[in-house]
């Protein structure tokens, strides 16, 4: 176990050089280019893949909103990915910090803001007042139809935070309990082995989980603006 | 989601025909009214805070 809890959450580096940035670009390493029309098995696989994840994510959406096909099929794929090499044994996890996050959901969720308000004015600016409200609610409403459409891009942010960086802990926390365990009761130490062979596995979908729901809100702020 | 057809169904006279919850126009129109209330309130109420001095004499 790590003598400060939080080391693992600071920015890596090696023989003093900051590496993040090739930790953030490692993923697309395990995604190689098709250069054939019949691929080897992994680039096959993972074709299948994301033909299957694409298709479920753009079926709701207009030919203006397909247009962002490349760009929600690519955020699944590294916060995934990126997700999933964090479960890995000392390993960094970009998607823990939160000016991370921040960095790919304000731009995300303006580009969509932005498209509605170009392309659908009055349809934009209409949304904020739901169909059917009572005469004295309207105000009310409207303040709190915008508020909510401002706190989107910071709940897509720190809901995936803190998902990543709650489960790394508890990783962490039980793993170390584990440890001190073995040498004052086995019983004990084996259970709480067993509770960390599951919320690992819990965390691996986690990891998928939420990569998932976060690609889908953007593209449901999308379909809202398309 | 609202459109066209769906405003035609609503016949409203007067001020409602403008201002409504039913109509993409009178959505828009009473969130733009609500938002531009609430920015003439912020600029009156800023602009009284910044001229102490005038307040005075």
């Amino acid at each position: 176990m790590n003598e400060n809890l939080f080391a693992s959450f600071a920015a890596p580096s090696m023989m003093g050089l900051p590496i993040v940035v090739l930790i953030v670009m490692f993923p697309s390493i395990l995604f190689p280019t098709p250069s054939r029309l019949i691929n080897n098995r992994l680039i096959s696989i993972q074709q299948w893949l994301i033909q299957l994840t694409s298709k479920q994510l753009l079926a709701i959406h207009n030919q203006k909103g397909r247009t962002w096909a490349l760009m929600l099929m690519s955020l699944i794929l590294f916060i995934g990915s990126t997700n999933l090499l964090g479960l890995l044994p000392h390993s960094f996890t970009p998607t823990t910090q939160l000016s991370m996050n921040l960095g790919m959901a304000i731009p995300l969720w303006a580009g969509t803001v932005i498209t509605g308000f170009r392309y659908k004015t009055k349809a934009s600016l209409a949304h904020f007042l739901p169909q059917g409200t009572p005469l004295p609610l309207i105000p009310m409403l409207v303040v709190i139809e915008t508020i909510s459409l401002f706190i989107q891009p910071m709940a897509l942010a720190v809901r995936l935070t803190a998902n990543i960086t709650a489960g790394h802990l508890l990783i962490h926390l039980i793993g170390g309990a584990t440890l001190a365990l073995i040498n004052i009761s086995a019983t004990t130490a084996f259970i709480t082995f067993i509770i960390l062979i599951l919320l690992t596995i819990l965390e691996f979908a986690v990891a998928l989980i939420q990569a998932y729901v976060f690609t889908l809100l953007v593209s449901l702020y999308l379909h809202d603006n398309t | 989601m609202a459109g066209p057809e769906t405003d035609a169904q609503f016949h409203f006279t007067g001020i409602r025909k403008y201002f409504n919850s039913y109509t993409l126009t009178g959505r828009m129109n009473c969130v733009l009214a609500t938002r531009g209330g609430i920015a003439l309130l912020l600029y009156f109420k800023l602009g009284s805070k910044k001229t102490p001095a005038v307040k005075a004499t």
